[in-house]
């Protein structure tokens, strides 16, 4: 009872201390307003648009500041993709596919402004609820800290690499891995963290502080996204935004039941590492449509099945942010790239992360939800106009945006080389269908691999046993190994076995 | 998820993809082995043993990296990638599709390697918005080789004359950007009757880096690529000299 009310005076105290400082706002509703941006345009994403701003912000300003305006294009970005969903039928995010099904069919029968009312309305509930459960899992951070050193670190580090190449691969499993070993080989480049012996620096003096951060997330992000969307795509035939925006009160309360459920499967799905606000957006509309008494109106302009994805996907950031805070492991692209700038204010998330940190977080999450459902509410039909430009007039503008922001971290010419070589490559890997949010956490968390498990050993004498003699690390490694295990074909066979006989 | 065909092409694609990682692999091993691993000497002194070697993690990724790229190939050969490799599935470009992503290609190498360094970054980014607009709007094949062309040309006129980094304050090629700049879009004004991104575009090229580069360096205080630029040396100092001391005598 104590932890509960210490953590809510913390949360209380957090909050209080944002809504107090002027500048929280004016960071908040720029970075909103451009993360709408970013998601109500197909082709820019929210990823790129964390990404972005990490550029820009990541170690620039204070990282209160540097945090609200992160989060605050985060959830806009998840949003504001409901817009062109809506209204043009193309989702602007992976994560409102779902939502196109029944919102433009919304939009066309002339309830558009109810729609984006209602969506606005149920995108504020579910972040609401993402924000809550990431509050209650400080306690679960504070009950792992307790047992937490260099072995565990290690594990924990290549736990998160394998399990987002497992997750987040749309193809064979094992190029999400390359994709993560190819993260983690980057991350050997420069001096080492124990004998600062240099590495695969081929005589460049440049290559000894290693790889930075924000070059490569811009890289590995934002380069194959800009090559990827230059090309001539007519804007689609925009539904006319007919009716009421603000949505009544009795409204909400009717969809007060399917908002709950989705917002709670949203931050289940979140939670788990690597699936992003797509998946959520899909799973909740599945549940919905097989709950719901109304299922045959699902994709025909069901309010339950759009409100189904758009709690859905909203909720999915507060619960993407409980591996990343607690295990640091992300739990979507744009928490991959919120760890790149976390990594720039020397911050590891992780066991050791410090709570208040996470209950800074909960507050920016739950004022960035206000701020939106205001934002959303009053200026709709802005981003309406917005939806008429053309994508191709914004990314040469992105590309600029990138490269200042590489060049501004400190590595001058030399991070935009890099940038560029990264971006080069990851277009390739992408084309070919490995994930790129894998080699990004490698890159990431390679540091952190490479110094926990040299300095176990070094603690041990060289005795491998430091890696199953401690329950948590036995534990870790255990999973280690069965997600390895579990993706050869003898296991595959055994489970469709135990499957068949059940 | 995928179609039978598009699988087809993955797998081909795998081939080629499998083959490049095997080859990184093996030469990123050999460099590991410059790392002493068994308690090398380094200038009299003895480094680490195996454990504490800052080649073991290395050593463990490429061998892992190697093991993978392996199967890769064993799955893409199984599934027949190794008979389609050679057809234009296995390589996955159209003709267009190609020229399209060179076009793209050589004009951010042009601008990263050669423009950003010596030419003013606010000509250099307007050059770089009008070239990408004029190359993605409507996807005319002549543009497209316009646009990357005229990059490419100020691109090597800034490398070839200005190569050193002793050099990179000379505004001879600052001034050969921007008249390219200036041709360019003057061509591209022919086309722009009736297309409103392209008769924005001028608009947008001169303003937006403009705007940037002086919240970047005098709002944020960063440091921005090139500072002795043309365009943004001037800038600098009539914000130092002329507009500051109105409000900071």
């Amino acid at each position: 009872m104590d932890f509960l009310v210490t953590h809510l005076i913390g949360f209380g105290s957090a909050f209080l201390a944002l809504t107090l400082d002027p500048l929280t706002y004016i960071y908040l509703i720029i970075s909103i307003f451009l993360g709408i941006t970013f998601g109500a345009l197909p082709g820019l994403t929210a990823t790129l648009a964390v990404t972005i701003l990490t550029g820009f912000f990541g170690n620039k300003v204070p990282l209160d500041y540097s945090l609200i305006a992160l989060r605050g294009a985060y959830v806009g970005a998840i949003y504001g993709g409901s817009y062109p969903a809506i209204l043009l039928n193309i989702p602007g995010t992976a994560a409102s596919a779902a939502t196109a099904m029944d919102g433009y069919q919304l939009a066309k029968a002339g309830r558009g402004g109810e729609a984006l009312g209602l969506t606005t309305t149920a995108s504020f509930i579910g972040t609401l609820i993402g924000s809550a459960a990431l509050l209650v899992f400080v306690w679960a951070l504070l009950l792992l800290s307790q047992n937490i050193a260099s072995p565990e670190k290690a594990l924990l580090a290549l736990f998160g690499i394998l399990l987002s190449g497992t997750l987040m691969s749309e193809d064979l499993v094992i190029k999400g891995w390359i994709s993560g070993l190819v993260g983690l080989a980057m991350a050997m480049v420069g001096l080492d963290p124990l004998l600062s012996e240099p590495r695969y620096t081929f005589g460049w003096s440049y290559m000894l502080s290693g790889f930075q951060v924000v070059p490569v997330l811009m890289g590995a992000f934002a380069v194959p996204q800009i090559i990827e969307g230059m090309r001539h795509a007519q804007i689609g035939q925009l539904a006319e935004l007919r009716g009421r925006i603000r949505p009544s009160f009795a409204r909400v309360k009717q969809y007060l039941p399917t908002i709950t459920r989705s917002g709670v499967i949203g931050t289940g799905v979140g939670a788990l590492p690597g699936v992003g606000e797509d998946v959520a957006g899909w799973v909740s509309y599945g549940v919905g449509k097989s709950v719901s008494p109304d299922s045959h109106k699902f994709g025909k302009g069901s309010i339950e099945g759009l409100l189904s994805s758009e709690t859905a996907n909203n909720a999915c950031i507060g619960g993407a942010l409980i591996p990343l805070l607690v295990l640091g492991i992300p739990g979507s692209p744009p928490a991959a790239a919120l760890l790149g700038a976390f990594k720039l204010n020397n911050i590891i998330p992780g066991p050791t992360i410090d709570p208040e940190i996470i209950l800074r977080v909960v507050a920016i999450m739950v004022l960035a939800s206000f701020t939106m459902f205001l934002i959303g509410l009053f200026t709709a039909r802005v981003f309406v106009k917005i939806l008429l430009l053309p994508k191709v007039a914004f990314l040469p503008i992105v590309m600029v945006l990138t490269t200042i922001g590489s060049f501004s971290v400190g590595g001058g010419i030399n991070d935009l080389y890099l940038m560029l070589g990264v971006g080069f490559v990851a277009y390739f890997m992408s084309l070919q269908k490995f994930p790129i949010a894998p080699l990004v956490i490698g890159v990431i968390l390679g540091g952190l691999f490479d110094e926990t498990f040299r300095r176990s050993l070094l603690i041990s004498g060289g005795d491998l046993s430091v890696f199953i003699s401690r329950p948590v690390a036995a534990i870790l490694l255990g999973l280690n190994l069965a997600l390895i295990t579990s993706q050869t074909s003898l296991a595959k066979h055994l489970f469709r076995r135990v499957k068949n006989r059940v | 998820m995928h179609s039978q065909s598009d699988k087809a092409a993955l797998r081909a694609r795998d081939f080629w993809g499998a083959l490049i990682l095997i080859g990184v692999s093996l030469f990123f091993l050999w460099r590991t082995l410059d790392i002493p691993l068994w308690g090398g000497n380094r200038a009299g002194v003895s480094t680490a043993e195996w454990y504490n070697s800052a080649a073991i993690v290395p050593l463990g990724i490429f061998s892992a990296l190697l093991i993978l790229s392996v199967i890769l190939l064993i799955v893409s050969l199984r599934a027949g990638g190794a008979r389609l490799a050679f057809t234009s599935v296995g390589l996955g470009w159209d003709r267009f599709e190609a020229l399209r992503f060179s076009a793209i290609a050589v004009i951010l190498f042009f601008y990263i390697a050669g423009l950003v360094p010596r030419v003013d970054f606010i000509l250099s980014s307007g050059r770089l918005i009008s070239c990408l607009t004029v190359v993605c709007y409507n996807g005319v094949t002549r543009r497209i080789l316009v646009a990357a062309m005229s990059v490419a040309v100020a691109g090597v006129y800034a490398m070839t004359q200005n190569f050193p980094q002793a050099e990179w304050r000379a505004h001879d090629d600052d001034i050969a950007t921007l008249l390219i700049w200036m041709g360019l879009t003057l061509w591209a004004m022919r086309y722009a009757r009736g297309e409103r991104v392209l008769q924005a575009m001028p608009l947008v090229a001169v303003l937006f880096p403009v705007m940037l580069v002086c919240a970047m360096a005098f709002g944020f205080r960063q440091n921005v690529p090139n500072r002795g630029g043309f365009v943004f040396s001037q800038i600098e100092y009539h914000y130092y000299v002329t507009l500051r001391p109105l409000w900071r005598p």
